[in-house]
């Protein structure tokens, strides 16, 4: 290292050295300049309309961590913004209740009105037992009640929008695996939007941030929590991808941010329809709810008949 | 200099003075995946670490 490690807005110890452009912050300097990123990202695509009821998804975790965190500063300066909190217990022992625990620690401190919603409650067991003879679909199968689940929050708490904590390593490595899976649909897929009269849109403020920032970012706020590992966590393509994109932005500082910014371009020439309908959406035959098909995906994992209901 | 890994497993040698990110490599670590506290403070990886320092080497790589 030829320069001290110092500040380059106070002079104090960095903490933190960031690129593009290249400079050195310390704890609260870099609190700031993360804060004001995500600020500038919300604002730029008018992620939060005025007198928006935004629906955070907030598992306590180290991203809805950040997003809680940084989401109640941001309101700080839009009082007409309301934020609600939403945790969705899935039913996994010995892994959810200790996040459970750290999401009402962070409403409690951020005075964030808050919700638990549990999959006993919308899909009438854990995924525990859900997925008790199919481990290994247990994260795709997780997936889809989650995001069933956080549509039911948003329409009972009212929102306009449900923003996640997914930051730039999580978008960075999507693009890849859509690439790699040949899934064009969901590599245009603009869930931002939302689709009018339909979905509610989704918004992603984190997406400027890298996985190390976030984790730095809570860390120097007091919030850091190891936590359990999810114990269905073994998306093999995933963690490919992580390897790739990690060792290429490691050797190519940016890489992250460029490939997200090739598919941002990439949209902009895209119509955006909800995934394989070309604009038409049905109800599902046994729930009623929207799909592409005549069976929503919900009730094709939880193989429900039609009988069922 | 004394190395705490990611699973609290510690490394206590005498080493010559090394930027933690050299560090890291001889360890086998990717230092994009893993946050350094020097001495307790986070610092950047490009910073020296001298023998009678401590490093604590936090890593992220799971769960959102």
């Amino acid at each position: 290292m030829n320069n001290p490690n110092l500040c380059s807005i106070c002079g104090k110890p960095a903490a933190v050295r960031l690129n593009n452009p290249e400079r050195r912050l310390c704890a609260e300097h870099f609190i700031k300049d993360a804060e004001e990123r995500v600020f500038k990202a919300i604002d730029a695509a008018e992620m939060i309309r005025e007198g928006d009821r935004v629906l955070v998804g907030l598992s306590g975790g180290k991203d809805s961590t950040a997003l809680i965190l940084i989401l109640s500063e941001y309101v700080k300066t839009r009082p007409d913004v309301k934020l609600i909190a939403v945790t969705i217990d899935e039913g996994i022992a010995e892994y959810r209740e200790d996040t459970i625990k750290a999401a009402e620690r962070l409403v409690e401190h951020t005075g964030v009105e808050h919700g638990i919603i549990s999959f006993t409650e919308l899909f009438g067991d854990t995924l525990d037992r859900l997925v008790a003879d199919r481990k290994n679909l247990a994260c795709s199968i997780c997936g889809v009640l989650r995001r069933r689940s956080l549509t039911e929050a948003a329409r009972r708490f009212d929102a306009d929008s449900i923003a996640t904590g997914h930051n730039l390593d999580d978008e960075a490595q999507s693009v890849l695996m859509n690439m790699l899976r040949g899934d064009k649909p969901s590599l245009i897929q603009d869930s931002s939007l939302g689709y009018t009269g339909y979905f509610v849109p989704r918004i992603k403020p984190l997406a400027v941030l890298s996985e190390k920032e976030i984790v730095t970012y809570i860390m120097l706020k007091g919030f850091y929590t190891p936590l359990p590992e999810c114990p269905y966590a073994v998306t093999a393509l995933r963690m490919e991808a992580r390897k790739i994109i990690g060792t290429l932005e490691e050797r190519y500082p940016g890489t992250k941010l460029n490939i997200v910014r090739f598919r941002d371009g990439i949209r902009k020439h895209v119509p955006y329809s909800p995934k394989g309908t070309k604009g038409k959406l049905n109800t599902c035959k046994i729930c009623g709810e929207l799909t592409s098909g005549e069976i929503c995906q919900v009730c094709r994992v939880l193989n429900r008949k039609q009988s069922d209901e | 200099m004394k190395i705490i890994l990611p699973d609290r497993k510690t490394i206590e040698e005498e080493r010559e003075p090394a930027v933690i990110k050299d560090i890291l490599e001889s360890l086998g670590i990717n230092p994009a995946s893993v946050i350094v506290a020097k001495n307790g403070n986070i610092v950047p990886d490009d910073v020296i670490l001298e023998n009678a320092d401590e490093l604590k080497i936090i890593s992220f790589a799971h769960g959102g």
